[in-house]
């Protein structure tokens, strides 16, 4: 199926956020990350207004990162 | 004449049975319709036909969006063809898009009826919206309605990327020509508007208003429901004199 449409696919296909995932601070910026067994977390999409942040491989979506705060 | 007078002293007494239908009734509009009375439409020659929501084809959406079924409409448009009270169709379209097949499906439905067909843009007719507004014979675009023109996408995960790129390519292809052999924008405009830069906050494209909709040649012309209904009126004159003429 191949959707022709303005909206977004999270318009459609809701982003579902799940008990483990959770929207928390990496370096200063909004990240969805997902808390992993051993306490770190996975970034599952970075929430930034700044385009330069999506260049940034850390807030790329798979980086695990501890959290410190 | 001793039936009608029985009839007329029973008609005005109700049994509680039938008020408890009647009020049930005017709950069950409430819930539904959040009316207690809906006006019905008259016998009539013009089929109004509703295509609102997203246009869901062989895979159902997720619950919270508001869909056209294609299961629903092609069926409707074969009975419709082949209803002979029914002499002409109006088509309500306020689509935000939807799959590309189910889409140029009802769009080519709509352009091989026989009978003549009028659609209005009424809020929005984007993406897969343009190829089913321009189907009909004559298509109107209120002067607030809106149309998205730009590329088809794919999201996630994409296996053969050469493949998939050139099938979404022909699909684009498909839109376009069914676009411009169903409408009077040339190919080149369609195209520019479609790649076109600044426009849009998250794609390239071009959000065509109303007004400019028929500038661009894409819509026939600026108008409401009247206006829709006048015309396919008039289209079925016009084919009744037609066929008049074959006949002598």
């Amino acid at each position: 199926m191949i959707l022709y449409t303005p909206l977004s696919e999270t318009d459609i296909f809701p982003y579902e956020v799940t008990k483990d995932c959770m929207c928390i601070q990496h370096g200063g910026k909004t990240v969805y990350a997902k808390k992993l067994e051993n306490g770190s977390f996975e970034v599952q999409q970075l929430l930034s207004t700044d385009p330069q942040d999506f260049l940034n491989a850390s807030y790329a979506p798979g980086m695990i990162f501890q959290s410190t705060e | 004449m001793e039936k009608e007078l029985k009839e007329k002293e029973i008609l005005p007494e109700s049994s509680p049975k039938e008020e408890a239908g009647a009020a049930a009734s005017i709950v069950e509009k409430i819930q539904q319709l959040g009316q207690t009375n809906v006006p019905q439409a008259p016998d009539s020659n013009i089929h109004v036909l509703s295509i609102i929501g997203q246009i869901e084809g062989h895979i159902q959406l997720p619950p919270q969006n508001k869909t056209t079924k294609y299961e629903h409409i092609l069926p409707q448009l074969i009975a419709i063809e082949q209803n002979p009270k029914i002499e002409g169709l109006v088509i309500l379209l306020n689509t935000v898009g939807g799959d590309v097949e189910a889409g140029l499906a009802l769009s080519e439905m709509i352009a091989s009826l026989s009978k003549p067909t009028v659609s209005i843009v009424l809020g929005g007719g984007h993406s897969i919206g343009v190829p089913i507004a321009v189907a009909s014979d004559y298509s109107f675009i209120v002067p607030t309605a809106t149309m998205t023109i730009h590329p088809i996408r794919l999201t996630g995960l994409v296996i053969g990327v050469p493949q998939t790129f050139e099938y979404l390519d022909k699909m684009q292809e498909r839109v376009i020509q069914f676009v411009i052999n169903h409408s009077n924008i040339k190919e080149e405009k369609f195209k520019d508007l479609m790649m076109d830069k600044g426009n849009l906050t998250r794609d390239i494209g071009t959000n065509v208003i109303g007004k400019d909709a028929v500038k661009y040649g894409l819509i026939d012309e600026v108008g409401g429901v009247k206006h829709a209904m006048a015309k396919v009126s008039e289209l079925i004159q016009l084919q009744n004199e037609e066929e008049d003429q074959v006949i002598q």
